[in-house]
């Protein structure tokens, strides 16, 4: 018979000792980047960790022990994580903002509260990424949110992308906001399109 | 469309099953093409229905949050969920034909070849592993092969252990295969051979929780199907880097057919194969990309 | 730059592959292609677009730069970097990120052109024929 089973549960090496705190903060600077992987890894439980992850993930290079620290932030998920990751939102690196994109959109709660100073961000590269933010909010939230952007953002790309999240999470509510962007923006035909096919797929749920 | 003990029945517009689509399609990648939309809504009511909702509006509110596991709910009413013996049989066959010679490549010859089946729910997965390597891989006999089977639900782990099985269980094998690792029992039920059970481990596990996940390292494949996608994203991010702890570098990852790890993470390569795409820890070799 | 005309193609129109997270986006894309003769498919981000490029055939992909869980920039170096079959397939970028330095990425990367948003109807159409001939 070829097919083997082993019943202790030691197939795996020894585990390395528990580490304290302070030792795996200090393992987040190590040349080695498993290390660097595991530490990060065993410190999303430690909201007093966000500080070194925060300066970890500003110093980290390999993209799989930036998704660690991301993770970890994201398990942490109080305020200090979120101003943790928000950085990254300006990084020049693309994957580096994505990561942090996905990251900040799954702690919905804890990013509430810096959604204005995002939407009023003097960067318009910053708030459209900010509007994905908002997609995992209820509909009761996010539409006044994105209502109160659309009605003072003066760049389309920034509107195209508040009017593609409203088109999955808003309410009619929206439906004058939308109206009057279009409006704003009659000779840009990509915003009247896409305002076309939210007001349409919003309005669906009225009847 | 009423059935009995549903509701007065709801609108559905052609825009709501529209938004609907664009919400699975971002959450899970399933897409549905617009021939299909007919089907969609008829489920979509279904559910409407039974989860006492009072418009399209408050269903899709319940959709986002994902209450009560709306979401699973949703995707089991519209494709087959049910688990049987050699379910997703490309995924076998890839496994005979490409990844065993890929691993064997770094592997001595009394190294043993380590797969795990996680969720293994009710154990057809496992045993279907086990089979289909006796079956159909010439070298059979010249590795030492470890499977475990593992869930978070231990009534089905227990079910796993019995390997008791009904007709409908066995609807993909042959009657020859069904002989030669499965007792009768009584009409229509069918026990694994005692030998082939007891090769197998079933434990628990969750997926989640990397405390519980550390026990299980130096995987070549892991069978993760159907369950994945059904986790809010902060839980598929964190079970996919347990799962990645778990796997010998350039093991591989085994999704269900209908998964894509492009809703799960980027922290694995994408491989694509003759009969699937399997996706692989990165790490073992010269060939490393990215 | 490839543009990967094939004599006498005349039977199945041309495949496009876009790749945008945004539905509002692809939709938009996907109406001018179309009625240009195009066929065409989606992808949400950089991972599911490398997962229908390595199974079909396309003559273009369009793909936005800032995308969940890959980025533009990251799927087409690994494109770049597989097999010769795929590795030319030609690419349009087309982003909301208009710096200097991000052109440059995205030439570094491997894109053909790059494009900021918004882009109209008639840009995206000619932009497509540049490198994707007619439909
Ligand atoms: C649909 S079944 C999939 C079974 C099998 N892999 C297949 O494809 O036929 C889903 C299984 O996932 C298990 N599950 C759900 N959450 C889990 C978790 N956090 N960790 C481990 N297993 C989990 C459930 O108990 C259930 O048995």
């Amino acid at each position: 018979m070829p097919l083997i089973r082993r019943d202790d549960n030691k197939t795996a090496a020894p585990r390395e000792p528990v580490a304290d705190a302070a030792a795996l903060t200090a393992a987040l600077g190590d040349p080695d980047p498993d290390r660097r992987w595991r530490a990060a890894r065993s410190l999303g439980s430690d909201a007093g960790a966000v500080p070194a992850l925060a300066a970890a993930l500003a110093a980290e290079q390999l993209p799989q022990v930036r998704e660690a620290i991301m993770t970890a932030l994201l398990r942490i998920g109080d305020a200090g994580a979120v101003a943790a990751l928000l950085p990254s939102l300006r990084a020049q690196d693309a994957a580096l903002r994505a990561s942090a994109i996905e990251a900040l959109q799954a702690m919905p709660e804890a990013t509430l509260p810096f959604m204005t100073a995002l939407f009023a961000d003097a960067d318009s590269d910053v708030r459209i990424l900010a509007t994905e933010l908002v997609r995992n909010m209820p509909a009761e939230t996010a539409t006044p949110l994105l209502c109160d952007l659309l009605a003072h953002e003066p760049h389309p790309n920034v509107c195209a992308a508040a009017i593609d999240v409203l088109a999955e999470v808003g309410t009619p509510a929206a439906i004058p906001a939308l109206q009057a962007c279009a409006s704003r923006f009659a000779e840009v035909s990509f915003l009247r399109f896409v305002v076309a096919v939210a007001i349409d797929q919003i309005s669906g749920a009225e009847h | 469309m009423t059935r009995p003990g549903a509701g007065p029945s709801v609108a559905i517009s052609q825009q709501d099953v529209r938004r609907l689509c664009e919400f699975l399609y971002r959450r899970t990648g399933m897409s549905f093409a617009d021939n299909k939309r007919y089907y969609i809504d008829r489920r979509l009511a279904e559910r409407i229905a039974a989860t006492g909702c009072g418009s399209f509006a408050d269903y899709f509110a319940m959709l986002r949050a994902d209450a009560e596991h709306e979401i699973e709910h949703l995707v089991n009413s519209f494709t087959v969920n049910e688990t049987y013996f050699d379910r997703e049989e490309h995924q076998l066959r890839c496994m005979t034909a490409s990844l065993l010679d890929e691993l064997l490549t770094r592997k001595g010859p009394d190294e043993t070849l380590r797969i795990w089946s996680v969720p293994c729910s009710t154990g057809e997965e496992p045993y279907s592993i086990a089979i289909w390597l006796m079956e159909h891989w010439r070298d059979v006999d010249k590795y030492n092969i470890e499977i475990v089977g593992s869930d978070i639900d231990t009534s089905a782990l227990q079910k796993a252990e019995q390997g008791i099985y009904g007709e409908r269980a066995l609807m993909r094998l042959t009657r020859d295969v069904v002989a030669r690792y499965f007792k009768p029992l009584s009409p229509g039920k069918y026990q694994i051979d005692p030998g082939l059970r007891e090769s197998i481990r079933f434990t628990h596990a969750n997926l989640v929780d990397a405390a519980d996940m550390a026990q299980y390292r130096d995987f070549d494949i892991v069978f993760c199907r159907n369950v994945l996608i059904y986790f809010d994203d902060a839980s598929r991010r964190i079970a996919a880097e347990n799962l990645y702890d778990c796997l010998r570098p350039g093991g591989f990852i085994c999704l269900g057919h209908s998964e894509t790890m492009s809703r799960i993470s980027p922290l694995f390569r994408i491989r694509r194969f003759p009969d699937a795409i399997i996706y692989q820890k990165p790490g073992a070799d010269h060939d490393e990309q990215q | 730059m490839t543009s990967n005309s094939e004599a006498g193609a005349a039977a199945a129109p041309r495949r496009i592959l876009v790749v945008d997270d945004s539905s509002l986006v692809r939709l938009y894309y996907r109406a001018a292609l179309e009625k240009a003769g195009f066929a065409v498919d989606q992808a949400i981000n950089g991972i599911e677009a490398m997962e229908k490029c390595l199974v079909e055939r396309f003559d273009l992909v369009i793909v936005d730069v800032n995308m969940p869980r890959m980025d533009g920039l990251s799927f087409l170096r690994a494109l770049r970097g597989s097999a010769p079959e795929i590795a030319s397939l030609p690419a349009l970028m087309i982003s909301t990120e208009a710096g200097q330095q991000d052109r440059d990425d995205a030439r570094a990367a491997g894109a053909n052109f790059y494009l900021v948003k918004p882009v109209s109807e008639a840009d995206l159409l000619s932009h497509v024929a540049l490198l994707a001939g007619a439909p």
